[in-house]
């Protein structure tokens, strides 16, 4: 049956023509390498529908489909990643650890939600326990290493790179930079997030509670005990 | 007092986190209470402050080097459902194992075939292609078109030679014919209508379980697929099949309301609404019906809903 006898329109894989003479011993190409109409199509068509041929043709197996499927959110994972854990090392290692989660979960994604929902639930999760790690070694200063293995204040990093021109501004700004990474650390791990994902990738808070597998209402509440907390913290910096 | 809420909604209206409703009756008080507007100016002026932590856009430098490292990584990673997996193309397996041509020469083979999964064990009727130790030297080249490859296990080297074991698994293409009254063929539109990436693979399969004969397992998988299918057209014939059922069975008929309520395509509301047109008196029906006059977001259902409700008798 032809599906264009629709009124609606039906993206349809264009490998496969039903057969209705069993003549043709080709079981029809099930098609796990990227097909140019995949590719060619990633432009044309929208995320939603393009994300799922590439999920279903991942879950069979196809990691190109994976690799072009990560690409479409991993410069957002990573740059909640740097921000959060202000680590460029402690970035790639979330990085790393979601992806390859979500790769080895993939089997048990329904499409229930969005692959966008999806994945960022793994990613805040790990962000999380990245947090809770931190916590626990809470006596020490914000410290990070960076890549030539030098430890730097985590805070210094956020420093305004368009530095130079006025230097009393640069300290203030280094300054405020430092006040509200201490701040930040005031809150707990779940406060830290839904701040976090709200305030600085400004996402809507029933998403948010989505990601943390919460409600929409939890989530308000919780950015507003984040938001007391910190008003309180830097008050008490002035 | 309506400052009260004012102020606890304060911080909602700054992150643009409130309802339209709310975020009027917000501007509005904000407008006539002065201490209210203050409260705004010190909310506003914390999101300023916050900000000044700018979000640093990855370098470049580090995003390749997270791609690369992921690429290694998922190199030696399985992913999930590795043995739900239909077919491996030879060349895809070829171009894992990189082999010199010296190598490629001469490949023993020690392999053993069989289905993969138990879901696939009612096809696989014939005995797995195991033996192959009596394997024909003098004919290195396996013929690996007539059966896909599913997975290799292991590749090893002989050391000091060139001699290279593969083991694998594969999974041969068959095909089932039969009528829809056949078992096997059943079962396998069954499997089809749900996990086939393919949606004109689902689409056929739903269609031809529409006209199997009264099962709970095909009612079930159209259910599933009303429910699950990301594709309009599979949701629609899924209905279809539905539609001999929504009176007798319960399941069926609250499948459909949600179909009804939560379908984001319009086409296939319109035919859930028209498919429970007939149980409107039905005290769920209705409840929904009402809802949906107002909240649906295609106006010529509304319309058509509205009218449906209007033919009705007003019951108690």
């Amino acid at each position: 049956m032809p599906a264009d006898s629709y009124a609606v329109a039906i993206p349809v894989g264009d490998n496969y023509r039903p057969r209705r003479a069993a003549s043709n011993s080709d079981g029809g190409n099930q098609n796990p390498t990227l097909s140019r109409h995949m590719r060619g199509s990633l432009a044309a068509q929208s995320n939603r529908i393009d994300d799922t041929s590439l999920i279903r043709a991942a879950q069979q197996g196809n990691r190109a489909a994976f690799e072009v499927l990560v690409r479409h959110y991993d410069q957002s994972v990573l740059r909640l990643a740097l921000h959060l854990t202000g680590s460029e090392s402690d970035a790639q290692d979330v990085y790393q650890e979601a992806f390859l989660k979500a790769y080895k979960n993939l089997g048990s994604f329904r499409f229930e939600c969005s692959f966008y929902t999806w994945i960022y639930r793994i990613v805040t999760n790990l962000c999380l326990d990245h947090l809770r790690k931190r916590n626990v070694r809470k006596e020490d200063a914000p410290v990070a290493v960076d890549a030539s293995g030098e430890e730097y204040s985590r805070l210094e990093q956020f420093a305004d790179a368009r530095s130079g021109a006025n230097p009393e501004r640069d300290l203030m700004r280094r300054e405020l930079g430092r006040k509200i990474g201490a701040a930040l650390t005031m809150l707990t791990p779940r406060e830290r997030m839904v701040f976090e994902l709200k305030h600085y990738h400004g996402l809507k808070l029933r998403t948010v509670g989505e990601m943390l597998n919460t409600t929409e209402e939890t989530a308000k509440n919780t950015l507003f005990r984040a938001t007391q907390k910190l008003r309180a913290a830097l008050a008490e910096m002035r | 007092m309506k400052c009260d809420w004012v102020r606890q909604n304060i911080l909602f209206y700054v992150y643009n986190e409130l309802e339209d409703d709310a975020r009027y009756e917000v501007e509005q008080h904000l407008g006539r209470c002065p201490e209210c507007a203050t409260e705004l100016k010190a909310a506003r002026k914390f999101h300023a402050t916050l900000s000044e932590l700018p979000v640093a856009e990855p370098t470049p430098n580090l995003l390749a080097a997270s791609r690369m490292r992921l690429q290694e990584g998922l190199e030696t990673t399985q992913p999930g459902g590795f043995w739900q997996r239909l077919i491996l193309e030879p060349a895809m397996w070829l171009r894992q194992i990189r082999m010199a041509p010296a190598l490629a020469a001469v490949i023993f083979i020690v392999g053993f075939g069989g289905g993969i999964g138990a879901t696939y064990n009612f096809l696989a009727n014939r005995p797995p292609t195991s033996d192959i130790s009596n394997y024909d030297h003098s004919n290195p080249t396996p013929s690996v078109e007539a059966s896909a490859i599913a997975g290799i296990r292991s590749v090893t080297q002989e050391p000091g030679s060139n001699q290279v074991s593969i083991k694998y698994d594969t999974v041969s293409t068959q095909e089932a014919q039969g009528s829809l009254n056949d078992q096997r063929i059943q079962q396998l539109l069954l499997f089809a209508a749900r996990n086939n990436y393919n949606s004109g693979v689902r689409m056929d399969s739903v269609d031809l379980l529409t006209q199997a004969p009264d099962d709970s397992r095909v009612r079930e998988a159209l259910m599933y697929a009303l429910q699950n299918d990301t594709n309009p057209g599979v949701r629609l014939k899924a209905l279809d099949g539905l539609s001999g059922f929504v009176r007798q069975d319960p399941r069926v008929r609250d499948g459909v309301l949600r179909a009804l309520i939560s379908d984001t395509n319009s086409g296939v509301r319109m035919q859930a609404l028209r498919l429970v047109e007939p149980m409107k008196t039905d005290s769920n029906v209705r409840s929904v019906l009402t809802r949906l006059s107002q909240t649906d977001q295609n106006a010529s259902i509304r319309s058509q809903v509205r009218t449906m409700l209007a033919q009705m008798p007003e019951m108690d």
